[in-house]
């Protein structure tokens, strides 16, 4: 063979290998549930109160963690959770690290384009705004040409450049956008709405001087339980147990513990299921 | 333009990489952006580094303690303490020191950008330091005693004895250092400054395409640092001093 063809068939073959992380194979996630009796579920730890570190105990807690393990009871088997952050997360799910995510991942077009969700929705999620309260921002239209901490990997990036004109300045987390904020490299910071709601009532002394500055939130979005594309009997299983959850109030009852201030989606979604069934 | 863009995505899809971003205008100009600011930092950190380490490796050979001191202790700071955490540590701390000293943040002129460009030069002009003291130590003493016995200055001696010598010595590493300092603008990153390693990221977490963005960061890094290694070789072949250090 010509070194011509040897290099042409090292290509193709990087080429197949690429593709093939690209789009992983369609194994039945729900039989390999069974068959380990376990449930793994990719989680974000980013802060109450969706998923967190208990400074105390060292155990993970939050939302995301306790709507895991009632999707985990309600299939019948144990919890497994795995960290996961926003650039490694997809590529978990995709290489079969984890059998879904729960990561504060709201749905796009571009991500249903190469995951699926089961069809029922749990939460809605926006981005609120937190500044300065003598900083004049009342409304997403005054960010225009202003500088705008996010979160890398928050999907409020890019309304705010292309809808609001903002100059979004992506921090590895939130801690260090908020921090940024403080130093003043931005006017607001934008982030889960339940999170900042949380952290300016429970540190109110560190924050008095700041609030929530624009009353509607940034593309509020529904979060979904994402799995592997194509696994149907996976998604089946998922939105059954997701619809009962939702329908016995246990979901409420998980978002009232976990201090999720603004209960008014799961109320509504309660109605919907039950009247449903 | 549009029509190659278009071109290359189809092509790229049906190997199985996800190039669509590059149908967004608003994440096109950011990736090149980032591209830029990435060049942009390394033109500017690298000659400041080298600046840096020349002032740096003086102060430790000087002999007077109350240089060498200071140059040392700087030295042992900047060297063992991990790049990431002191550029984290003054956009967000220190900046923000300086701003409430100055009474608000609109006094503060500097910002992340000049804190990367600041603690990257510095960071690898330590680096030069010690590899320019290696080469001003291996000059040998009879050397500079001949050129005080000519009665050149100290900083003379320094200037057209032990630099030009030390610098060949310690090219190789400092080019070395030089590849690193590439590499270490990536750092950029986690303090929202638009270089490439930033943009990519910013583009990835939105569709997911992280396999393709890596194979494009690692291939503008390796050909950056293909052409700082071929003229740093080109460099040291030109000063070679024949008979010099065998």
């Amino acid at each position: 063979m010509t070194l011509k063809a040897h290099l042409l068939r090292a290509a193709t073959l990087a080429a197949v290998l690429l593709a093939g992380v690209s789009a992983a194979s369609a194994d039945a996630t729900l039989d390999r549930i069974k068959a380990k009796a376990k449930f793994t579920v990719g989680v974000i730890l980013s802060g109450a109160p969706f998923g967190f570190i208990d400074p105390k105990t060292q155990e993970q807690k939050g939302f995301n963690i306790d709507l895991a393990r009632a999707l985990a009871e309600k299939l019948g088997v144990a919890l497994d959770t795995v960290t996961v952050t926003p650039p490694n997360r997809v590529q978990f799910l995709q290489q079969g690290k984890v059998d879904a995510l729960l990561a504060n991942m709201q749905v796009t077009e571009d991500r249903a384009k190469i995951m699926d969700y089961p069809p029922t929705v749990f939460d809605r999620a926006g981005g609120a705004a937190v500044g300065r309260r003598d900083s004049g921002i009342k409304d997403w239209a005054d960010l225009k040409g202003k500088p705008v901490c996010v979160s890398q990997g928050s999907n409020f990036t890019q309304p705010l450049i292309e809808q609001y004109g903002a100059v979004v300045k992506g921090f590895p987390s939130q801690p260090e956008s908020l921090l940024a904020l403080k130093g003043g490299t931005c006017v607001v910071a934008v982030h889960t709405g339940a999170t900042v709601a949380l952290m300016l009532e429970d540190r109110a002394d560190e924050w008095k001087e700041y609030g929530i500055l624009i009353p509607t939130e940034i593309v509020p979005a529904d979060s979904v339980v994402w799995i592997r594309k194509g696994e149907k009997d996976t998604a089946a299983a998922l939105d059954k147990a997701l619809r009962e959850l939702i329908a016995s109030g246990r979901l409420l009852e998980i978002a009232r513990a976990n201090r999720l201030l603004n209960t008014a989606f799961i109320e509504e979604q309660q109605k919907a299921v039950s009247a449903a069934r | 333009m549009q029509d190659a863009i278009r071109g290359f995505i189809a092509l790229a899809g049906q190997v199985g990489l996800n190039f669509d971003f590059l149908a967004s205008p608003f994440e096109l100009r950011m990736w090149l952006d980032g591209m830029g600011t990435t060049l942009v930092l390394v033109a500017l950190t690298l000659p400041l580094s080298l600046a840096g380490g020349v002032v740096l490796a003086a102060a430790l050979t000087s002999g007077r303690p109350w240089l060498a001191g200071p140059a040392r202790a700087y030295v042992e700071l900047t060297r063992n303490t991990p790049t990431l955490v002191q550029l984290m540590f003054t956009v967000l701390v220190v900046n923000m020191l300086i701003s409430q000293a100055l009474g608000g943040a609109q006094n503060n002129p500097f910002g992340a950008y000049f804190w990367l460009v600041a603690v990257v030069s510095l960071h690898v002009a330590a680096f030069h330091a010690e590899a320019l003291r290696g080469g001003i130590e291996a000059v040998p003493a009879a050397t500079v005693e001949a050129a005080r016995g000519l009665g050149f200055s100290r900083l003379e001696v320094l200037r057209v004895v032990e630099l030009p010598l030390a610098l060949r010595t310690a090219l190789p590493a400092i080019v070395n250092n030089l590849v690193n300092l590439v590499k270490l603008t990536t750092i950029g990153y986690a303090v929202a400054v638009n270089e490439i390693t930033y943009a990519s990221l910013m583009i990835w977490t939105q569709r997911d395409n992280v396999v393709e963005l890596m194979i494009v960061l690692l291939l503008f890094f390796s050909l950056i640092n293909l052409a700082v290694a071929r003229i740093g070789a080109f460099v040291e072949r030109r000063l070679a001093v024949p008979g010099f250090g065998q």
